[in-house]
């Protein structure tokens, strides 16, 4: 059995967890069931679920928020200020979420299941000169977010304005933006930390939710050995990425120390009036959602009382 | 038959239909879809039932191209850049600038191609496009050589040759394109084109006065303007220096303050711009709806390669031909340097059959790591890389290196679009014509190719102040 | 590229075809065009929200994304009708009488059924982004403001009919013309003669200037 799985990009920290279920699913079957993954020769990243749905490769990965109208349900786990503070957190919410009826129902229409997720850390800012660190400061700030953390921002008085990620650092560079909202890895790769002053530790707005899917007949159609084989693979690839990127983050630390780059943190205050602020955004989100016959508020209920569970239990 | 076997076989069939005349982007998506069906039907072993189901796949697959790959910020900048060129034409800047150049410049050897290249080189600061240019030049300056005798087939040549020059000095779409595929700073890789482009625009002109003095009825200089006639001709030309402020000052602000904005604005303010001046130089709806028509058939003409090519690059992706390709140039056991110019020369070739943005568009994420890891990688410091440059250095040389080739790549047969497009806008020159006129400058480009891979700081020095 | 070719016209009935539907393509050959136009006024809108009132237009680059079939796609088939599609012409050049019509139909028909075949293709591929039961019909959504992407996906499949209308309109015009070993046939796109192409050419450029 050969499938094939369509990523974008290149090969990094946010597709090692793919790669490792590739090579264990491959080492389990004793070759007989492969899986080539292919960076962006597939499909364009924001059409892998079209993809899926018509058949043309068997598994993919793509991030709600590119189009949220093909994947509302778990637009859920976007939500800005939600508390995730970490990739352990962020990896018990989406698996909750995933396994929610309302998911796997809205997945079904493009003939997917989620099979995992790619953990994302929070989006926190990059920032020229002074840092902020109280919401009165994000008064008139433009900032490069898109989505759902743009309109958190506007909440609070900031300018969310579109440039493309490629177009980041120029706009960094040139004012056109003050900050710029990324993960880590992203504000290393788009260059965006070299032109920052100060880093907000954090702040945790949010974040992008990016599931990898396969087919559903292509899964149906595994015999019961291989389907084993990469089921059971799941949790070691994702245990994989959380230690691949462990070391990403230990590398950033470095990073933000030789260039002076000053890490803010934000009191417990006005973390709390951040959330005071998202609030009505989450009840917005509720509120539509409902309309268009999502279980929303059980969507979002479960979210919470997962990221209680997971934080109470470390 | 495996995959690989399956994309050189429909590579070859597409080249067939090419060379039998059929129009290059339906051949290329013809190609895609039929290749797509082959080889969605080779995964079900040709069962004669499931024809039905890769069919429908291989369709469904190649219909999400179209709409897929043109809804893009990047590709935007194509279509200001043409209504740029139709609109200066209206503002009269193309004919200031060659008339200029003309006064300035055509008293050497080889006069008028020699301000042709000029010509086109300051052009090239408004537009974004080789294709256009090329068109627009093709107009203007093939009758003006033609009265004095050129070669027609020279003068088109001329003409296709100085087009290139729009996408290596900025603004350029291609280095756009570039920068987004292996995901480096626009505004960076833009600066960094303005200088290689000057140095090509000065090794065309050498080339062109080295052919006028060896052969004999080559092109007379022009001579005879006045020192006054010269001044006059230059405020006419003045305007595109303004524009080209704008959309430098767009990019990075030399006085160390903060640019105006991102590279896709400053094209489209620099078109604004000229559309006022056109306005003011007496352009009015009937003209300004000729320019809007004439943008829309050469974009669409443009456009239409461009997802017909990714069709075909689609199914090139499910054979996976670009991974063997990487396979292959990492197993190599030689100096990175051979191997640099190996793939730079891989790129001459592809370029022969492949049209600019879809040949980038397919190699890069496969080329562009292999060229990194050759230096040591991404994050390697200049001391200890191969080069002689760090990570972010090499990416923009590298990418200034294969613009430089996908250029080249527009004037060299069988389907380089400069050639078809001088051809289309002269009746009278047939693209064979071109093509043959064109030769010349193959030289030239080479020449240039080994003086940036051999003088890196040509093309990294601008980037390093920014 | 206008000019490369001339369409000969009478009071038949395809060459009356030909010309009612060249008045369509023409039109959505402007309407490409003002796309373009627009995206001018966009970049200059949001740059001066920008700098002058910190107010940048929101969901610029996703307006930019729907405009961009609008400009990519309209013009298709007008530049089909004008015989502006770049092509090779180093072996059909040599061709006269039948050969050369049986030929251009041949090519013709290789690109009828591809864009038959793409005409379903971006069909379906605009039917999984619409959905009668959701807002604003819209199952696939822009990544920063959200705007319901099918009207931009609705384009291509419309833009391929007319270009599929026009094809089978060449496709009657080159058939036509080998029955009966017409010489100059209408409705179709010819090649010129180079002198023929050069008067064309300097008629244009005068009318330019
Ligand atoms: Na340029
Ligand atoms: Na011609």
């Amino acid at each position: 059995v050969e499938w094939n799985a369509s990523l974008w990009g290149q090969r990094r920290a946010f597709t090692e967890h793919v790669e490792k279920l590739a090579e264990l699913v491959e080492e389990k079957t004793d070759g007989e069931f492969t899986i080539n993954i292919s960076y962006g020769g597939l499909s364009k990243n924001t059409e892998n679920l079209d993809g899926i749905s018509i058949g043309a490769f068997e598994m993919a990965q793509f991030c709600a928020g590119y189009h949220r109208d093909k994947n509302r349900a778990i637009t859920v786990l976007e939500l800005p200020f939600l508390g995730v503070e970490n990739l352990e957190q962020e990896v018990a919410v989406s698996n909750a979420v995933y396994a929610h009826p309302a998911v796997a129902e809205e997945m079904s229409q493009w003939n997917a299941k989620m099979l995992m997720t790619s953990p994302m850390p929070q989006y926190n800012l990059v920032g020229t000169g002074e840092p902020r660190d109280e919401l009165a400061d994000f008064e008139g700030m433009r900032v490069r977010a898109t989505g759902g953390l743009g309109e958190a921002f506007a909440a609070v008085g900031g300018v969310p304005t579109s440039v493309t990620s490629s177009e980041a650092y120029q706009a960094m560079e040139s004012g056109v933006v003050d900050t710029v909202a990324f993960a880590q890895h992203a504000h290393l790769s788009f260059g965006t930390i070299n032109e920052a002053d100060w880093w907000t530790a954090n702040l945790n707005p949010g974040t992008v939710n990016c599931p990898v899917v396969v087919n559903i007949d292509a899964y149906e159609s595994l015999s019961d050995e291989h389907r084993e084989a990469l089921d059971s693979s799941v949790s070691e690839a994702i245990d994989y990425y959380l230690e691949n990127y462990g070391e990403l983050l230990a590398r950033w630390d470095q990073v933000l120390e030789e260039r002076g780059v000053n890490k803010v943190m934000i009191s417990q205050d006005e973390l709390a009036a951040f959330r005071e602020v998202a609030s009505p955004i989450h009840q917005e989100w509720i509120d539509t959602m409902s309309a268009q016959g999502l279980p929303a508020q059980e969507l979002y209920d479960l979210v919470n009382s997962t990221l209680e569970e997971a934080k109470s239990g470390s | 038959m495996d995959s690989i076997e399956i994309g050189l076989w429909v590579t070859g069939g597409l080249l067939v239909l090419v060379v039998l005349g059929m129009r290059v982007a339906f051949a290329a998506a013809f190609a895609g879809v039929v290749g797509l069906i082959w080889i969605f039907w080779s995964r079900k072993g040709y069962d004669a039932s499931e024809l039905g189901w890769a069919m429908t796949v291989a369709i469904k697959t190649a219909g999400q191209v179209p709409h897929g790959k043109v809804a893009s910020q990047a590709l935007s900048l194509i279509p200001t850049f043409i209504l740029i060129g139709y609109l200066a034409y209206y503002a009269g800047l193309t004919k200031a600038l060659f008339e200029a150049a003309k006064r300035w410049i055509a008293w050497v050897p080889g006069g008028l191609a020699v301000s042709t290249v000029f010509a086109t080189a300051g052009f090239a600061a408004v537009s974004g496009a080789s294709v256009a240019t090329a068109a627009v030049f093709a107009r203007i300056a093939i009758p003006e050589m033609l009265k004095v005798g050129y070669d027609r087939r020279f003068a088109a040549g001329v003409v296709a040759a100085g087009g290139t020059l729009a996408s290596l000095i900025p603004p350029s779409a291609i280095l756009v394109i570039y920068a987004i595929i292996v995901e480096q700073d626009v505004g960076k890789l833009l600066l960094a084109g303005f200088i290689p482009g000057v140095v090509s625009a000065f090794i065309y002109a050498g080339l062109i006065i080295i052919l006028a003095l060896t052969i004999k009825g080559f092109g007379p200089p022009v001579t005879g303007f006045t020192w006054r006639q010269r001044m006059q001709s230059l405020p006419p030309a003045l305007p595109i220096l303004a524009v080209v402020v704008i959309i430098i000052f767009f990019v990075y602000n030399p006085f160390g303050g903060d640019a105006w904005g991102t590279p896709t604005e400053g094209g489209a303010v620099g078109a604004f711009i000229v559309f006022l001046m056109a306005l003011w130089h007496g352009m009015r709806w009937p003209e300004l709806k000729d320019a809007l028509i004439e943008t829309a058939k050469l974009s669409t003409m443009i456009f239409a390669i461009i997802w017909g090519v990714l069709i075909y690059v689609r199914f090139l992706g499910f054979a996976d031909l670009p991974g063997a390709f990487a396979d292959w140039i990492t197993s190599l056991d030689q100096a990175p340097m051979l191997t640099l110019i190996m793939i730079l020369l891989a790129y001459a070739v592809l370029g022969m059959f492949m049209d600019a943005i879809g040949m980038l568009l397919l190699t890069l994420p496969v080329v562009f790591p292999a060229v990194m890891a050759l230096n040591g990688g991404p994050f390697v410091t200049a001391e200890e890389s191969a080069f002689g440059m760090n990570g972010t250095m090499c990416a923009i040389w590298f990418g200034i290196l294969v613009v430089k080739m996908a250029e080249f790549c527009l004037i060299t047969p069988p389907i380089g679009l400069n050639c078809f497009v001088v051809a289309g806008v002269r009746p009278d020159i047939s693209v064979q014509d071109v093509f043959r006129g064109v030769m010349p400058f193959f030289l030239a480009d080479a020449v240039t190719i080994a003086t940036l891979v051999a003088f890196p700081s040509i093309v990294l020095w601008l980037p390093s102040l920014a | 590229m206008a000019g490369a070719a001339s369409i000969l016209e009478n009071d038949s009935t395809i060459s009356r075809l030909d010309r009612s539907l060249s008045v369509l393509e023409r039109f959505m050959s402007l309407i490409a065009g003002l796309g373009v136009f627009s995206l001018m006024l966009l970049a200059v809108v949001s740059v001066t929200g920008r700098q002058f009132f910190n107010r940048p237009l929101p969901g610029y680059v996703d307006w930019i994304e729907l405009a961009m079939p609008l400009i990519a796609f309209m013009g298709i088939s007008y530049m089909q009708r004008l015989g502006g599609h770049i092509r090779m012409d180093i072996v059909i050049g040599q061709l006269k009488g039948r050969v050369l019509w049986a030929a251009e139909f041949i090519t013709t028909l290789a690109i009828f059924l591809v864009i038959v075949a793409l005409i379903w293709g971006s069909w379906s591929h605009f039917l999984r982004s619409f959905d009668l039961g959701s807002p604003l019909w819209s199952r696939d959504s822009t990544i920063d403001i959200g705007l319901p992407i099918w009207p931009a996906k609705l384009i291509v499949p419309v833009a391929f009919f007319v270009l599929s209308l026009r094809l089978a309109l060449q496709l009657w015009g080159f058939g036509r013309a080998f029955l009966k070993g017409d010489p100059e046939p209408v409705a179709v796109p010819l090649i010129l003669s180079a002198a023929e192409q050069a008067a064309l050419e300097a008629r244009q450029i005068e009318d330019r200037d």
